[in-house]
């Protein structure tokens, strides 16, 4: 440990449930209370909890298998859970009328459909389920289709169809929007695009995104909360800086030490490390650099927490004492 | 529900216009209607004890018999596929999506059904003094037998097409018994040439009394000494075909519904993950 650094930062309680920023006199867009589900004899999901607030962008993580895409389809009215409590836009999902589809978009994982369509004639078609669509046209332009219009579904590359099916999503102007995955495929351009999009959505119009992802630059990229969902519970919410502090994941310091060394620190508190650097060094300090934890940091280190089970079961978090690697990379 | 109706005619036509398009279906339907023209073309004498041409008795089933796959195998592989592909379930996401898909999919069935028996009955008709119905009473009586017919057998092929695992399987489990039930109702060739086992067999089945009726229209009347009955017993046709498409009917909505409401975004990965291992699916 850095002489004189207390490693004693107050690690935040992980808070396992709820919105980490309630919005004060609105009724959540998605709430799910203990929601459970189980398949046949495995039980998928133990109790997920989740709040969802209108015009956020809310980003579900977690490991293949975690149970993301089940979660999603109970919100989305198309799995009965097992128990709990759920509302989505004011309805249960069980008992959602075509008015109530009516406001919610999905773009699902998987979907091969409508494959001698050409996309302009889809696009235009489905427009016609919903009362006050999106200009079909205006829509294309939007996720970069114009020059596909014509062409039909299933000659489309990967990355195009899953913009079409972003298209489709969007054409009712959903007041709610699913995104399970929506990315997987896009290339470079074509993923910042979607995240322009997305954004523009949520900012603009007021659309209340909820997207699972692995790609955690783009979670972290788009989303106002993440939530992650291991082992079939929510074990961590909130914003991503509120996450690294649950995860006690911490931020790296890099200098350069007067003999040349090139030196690394994490620190839950790196300001104050920075701070005890320069009082020690008594002057500029060569090649400092502070890293604060990616959520890929963040990720990976709660996710270990998780699997090791030595620490953080139930979400109740211990100190970061227990840790004994990080402070030992000083010397590296 | 309105934008539902609009929503599923604008789609039966669409739908409608993929098919004409497609040269793969359209040979399919078009085969039917050449392989019957051509066998018929072939078979020669009379229908026994009668001046009927033998062709005509069997242009008179294979008709019967042209409704009877479009509602029993077309059908319930459109259902089948476009299950798999998540057609069905982006028009559950849909508001409206599932009514408009039935309309849509009605309109599909008849415009075929119509469209290949027209065909057949008119090239027959123009090429080989085929068989065609005897004045009004004849036309009606195929109005009747062809929508009756249609309804014994489209609900059933939905409900069928709502229960069948993917469509490679479910061709082969719906052509054998499908064949079985046209060398045995008395489509090809005279019902009583057939053992009386069979004969009872056959009769519980819609496809002989669709054939039945469909003779009743097209041949002259002094044709029905030939029948098993000797006579068309076409209240029997219309009591068989209606309790089918009572039959159907309860049978296809619970069972569509339950498909509709299974379909979801993991079924539909784990399918296309089995698809790909086997290597079925391209991707
Ligand atoms: N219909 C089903 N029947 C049985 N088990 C299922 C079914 N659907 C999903 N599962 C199982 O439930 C678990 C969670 O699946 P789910 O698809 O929700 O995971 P996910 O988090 O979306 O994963 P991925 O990141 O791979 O998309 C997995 O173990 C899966 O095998
Ligand atoms: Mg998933």
């Amino acid at each position: 440990m850095t002489p004189g650094h207390t490693p004693a930062e107050p690690v935040a309680q992980a808070q396992p449930v709820g919105p980490a920023r309630p919005v004060v006199g609105t009724q959540p867009v998605v709430r799910a209370r203990d929601v459970t589900m189980t398949y046949g004899d495995l039980e998928v999901l133990h109790g997920v909890d989740l709040d969802i607030h209108r015009g956020e962008i809310f980003a579900l993580l977690g490991p293949n298998g975690a149970g993301k895409t089940t979660t999603v389809e109970i919100l989305e009215g198309f799995r009965r859970r097992s128990a709990g409590e759920v509302s989505v836009l004011g309805a249960d999902p069980e008992r959602g009328d075509d008015a109530w589809r009516g406001r919610i978009g999905l773009v699902l994982q998987s979907w091969r459909d409508h494959r001698r369509w050409r996309v302009a004639e889809l696009l235009t078609h489905f427009a016609a389920y919903y009362p006050d669509p999106r200009d079909p046209a205006e829509l294309l332009a939007l996720v970069g289709l114009t020059e596909q219009a014509g062409r039909q579904v299933e000659r489309l590359s990967g990355g195009q169809r899953r913009r079409l099916d972003v298209a489709l999503g969007i054409v009712g102007r959903p007041e709610l929007l699913f995104l399970d995955e929506p990315t997987t495929g896009f290339d470079p351009e074509a993923r910042h695009e979607f995240h322009v999009l997305v954004e523009r959505l949520a900012r603009e119009e007021g659309v209340t995104v909820l997207l699972t992802t692995h790609d955690l630059m783009e979670a972290e990229r788009l989303a106002d909360r993440i939530a992650m969902l291991v082992g079939g519970r929510i074990r961590a919410c909130g914003t991503p800086t509120e996450l690294a502090r649950q995860a006690a994941a911490r931020a790296e310091v890099r200098w350069t030490a007067d003999d040349g060394t090139p030196r690394r620190e994490r620190a839950a508190d790196p300001s104050r490390l920075v701070w005890e650097l320069h009082r020690d060094a008594n002057g500029p300090i060569a090649g400092l650099e502070v890293r604060r934890p990616t959520l890929e940091d963040t990720y990976l280190h709660m996710l270990h927490r998780e699997t090791d089970g030595t620490d953080g079961t139930h979400g109740t978090d211990g100190t970061d004492g227990t840790d004994g690697t990080d402070g030992t990379a000083r010397a590296a | 529900m309105t934008n539902a109706w609009r929503a599923g005619l604008q789609r039966g036509r669409i739908e409608l216009r993929h098919l004409l398009r497609s040269p793969k279906e359209m040979s399919g339907h078009l085969t039917n209607v050449v392989v019957a023209l051509v066998i018929a073309a072939y078979v020669t004498g009379h229908v026994p004890g009668t001046h009927v041409p033998m062709a005509h008795l069997l242009l008179a089933g294979f008709a019967a018999y042209l409704l009877f796959q479009i509602g029993l195998v077309n059908l319930p592989q459109i259902l089948v596929t476009e299950r798999e592909e998540g057609t069905l379930l982006r028009l559950r996401a849909t508001p409206g999506g599932i009514p408009a898909y039935l309309v849509a999919k009605t309109l599909l069935v008849v415009a075929v059904a119509v469209g290949t028996l027209a065909l057949l009955l008119a090239v027959a008709a123009l090429l080989a003094d085929g068989p065609l119905p005897h004045g009004p009473g004849g036309w009606l009586t195929l109005l009747w037998v062809t929508t009756l017919g249609l309804l014994a057998v489209v609900p059933l092929g939905a409900a069928i097409g709502a229960v069948l695992p993917n469509p490679r399987e479910a061709l082969a489990l719906i052509m054998l018994p499908t064949m079985g039930l046209l060398f045995t109702s008395g489509t090809v060739f005279p019902i009583t040439s057939l053992p009386v086992p069979v004969q009872q067999v056959a009769s519980v089945f819609p496809l002989k009394w669709m054939a039945q009726g469909l003779r009743s229209a097209l041949l002259p009347d002094t044709a029905r000494t030939a029948e098993a009955a000797g006579s068309w017993e076409l209240p029997m046709v219309a009591l068989v075909l209606s309790a089918w498409a009572v039959l159907g009917f309860l049978l296809a909505v619970p069972l569509l519904r339950r498909a509709a409401r299974r379909e979801s975004g993991s079924r539909l990965s784990a399918r296309h993950r089995r698809a790909a291992q086997s290597g079925a699916l391209p991707g």
